[in-house]
């Protein structure tokens, strides 16, 4: 039957989207594409359902309901992947200012609290500066 | 715990850095601290934003404190504790500790001497190399588990893949990304050990696990995490 292929697909290009590493601009704006698409299917499903029933006999699913059902499975299932790759990446970025944040207001503050200031010396300040200028880059 | 005199026969530590993450230990992590810094006495505690004023409990140590604003797992403040006493000058070698008091100077200071006399870039504590003390059953299966179903830990022969006591020279602690927020750092990091051309040591260490440490440890629930983080870690993202 073609539902079955095409839901296979559907998996499949998940997968292939969950574990291919860069999000370009190409796959940016394909996934917009696709969303625009299925606003249109739905907008169609809504004004036509008799045409839906047909392409749903057409690729061996019994109602058009159960085909919108299925296509709107599939998207949740992008969206949740998209968001989860989301969230990952934004807790990446806060961590890595929350470390900068922390390393930097460190520096000044152990060098008031301790008797022997970790940066001792004639360059103390030069010290400072290169070591927080270095966590930056990093 | 007594320690032997530590300065007797070892150098005066001054190259050697205490990492020791901190989340909500204010009962027991001024105990730690000033303990360990009869040894150590370079010591960075990372509170990763605790809520019992356990900055507070670490002011008035000699410790050096860094703070994360926000509570973001114990890997993250291992990795941050690392860099901040990567910045220190005459730094050479790097220990996690715990900061619940569960290990022993003894044990890192036996570590140290295998990291400095050359034989290891990385050297690691174990529970279960000897199995002289009382390891819970049940938390020893767990661990053993872990162990068998990470293909790392087996590759470099590892006994114990969860223990929070590990040595690391220079070049080691500057190479290692701890890139797991959460508990899973520890899986990360024996799997960046196998991945590179560091030479790893497995030293057996004893475990106090009192009553605090039993209380707070990681619950084998955490277990359950841990697996869940690697196993999505693996697919690519």
């Amino acid at each position: 039957m073609v539902i079955q292929f095409l839901l296979l697909l559907a998996v499949a290009a998940s997968l292939f989207y969950f574990v291919r590493q860069q999000h370009g601009v190409r796959l940016q704006a394909g996934k917009r594409l696709a969303f625009v698409a299925f606003l249109l299917f739905a907008a169609y499903a809504v004004v036509r359902p008799d045409d839906i029933t047909a392409i749903a006999h057409w690729v061996g699913v019994g109602r058009g309901a159960d085909l919108v059902l299925y296509a709107t499975v599939v998207a949740f299932v992008f969206v949740v992947i998209n968001f989860y790759l989301r969230t990952r990446e934004m807790e990446r970025r806060i961590t890595d200012l929350a470390r900068a944040v922390a390393l930097r207001d460190a520096e000044i503050l152990n060098q008031h609290r301790l008797p022997h200031p970790p940066a001792a010396g004639e360059g103390a300040d030069t010290a400072l500066l290169a070591a927080v200028v270095a966590e930056g880059k990093s | 715990m007594h320690d032997a005199p530590a300065d007797a026969h070892v150098p005066d530590n001054k190259d050697v850095w205490l990492v020791i993450p901190v989340y909500n230990e204010a009962q027991v992590i001024a105990d730690v601290v000033e303990h360990a810094r009869q040894t150590f006495p370079n010591i960075v505690c990372v509170d990763d934003g605790s809520r019992d004023g356990s900055a507070a409990a670490i002011a008035p140590t000699g410790a050096h404190l860094v703070q994360h604003p926000i509570n973001m797992g114990q890997g993250a403040a291992l990795e941050t504790g690392l860099r901040y006493a990567l910045n220190r000058p005459g730094a050479e070698y790097f220990v996690t500790f715990d900061a619940d008091g569960q290990h022993r100077v003894e044990d890192a200071l036996r570590m140290l001497e295998v990291a400095r006399s050359g034989q290891a870039d990385v050297v690691l504590g174990s529970r279960f190399l000897e199995s002289r003390e009382t390891v819970p059953w049940l938390k020893r299966f767990v661990l053993k588990t872990v162990v068998a179903l990470s293909p790392t830990a087996r590759k470099l022969k590892l006994t114990d893949a969860h223990n929070g006591l590990r040595v690391l020279n220079r070049p080691a602690a500057e190479g290692l990304r701890i890139r797991m927020n959460g508990m899973a750092h520890a899986s990360e990091i024996v799997g960046k050990l196998a991945r590179s051309n560091w030479r790893v040591a497995e030293i057996p260490v004893t475990i106090l696990y009192t009553d605090y440490s039993r209380a707070k440890g990681q619950s084998l629930v955490n277990g359950v995490n841990i697996l869940f983080e690697l196993s999505l870690r693996h697919r690519g993202v």
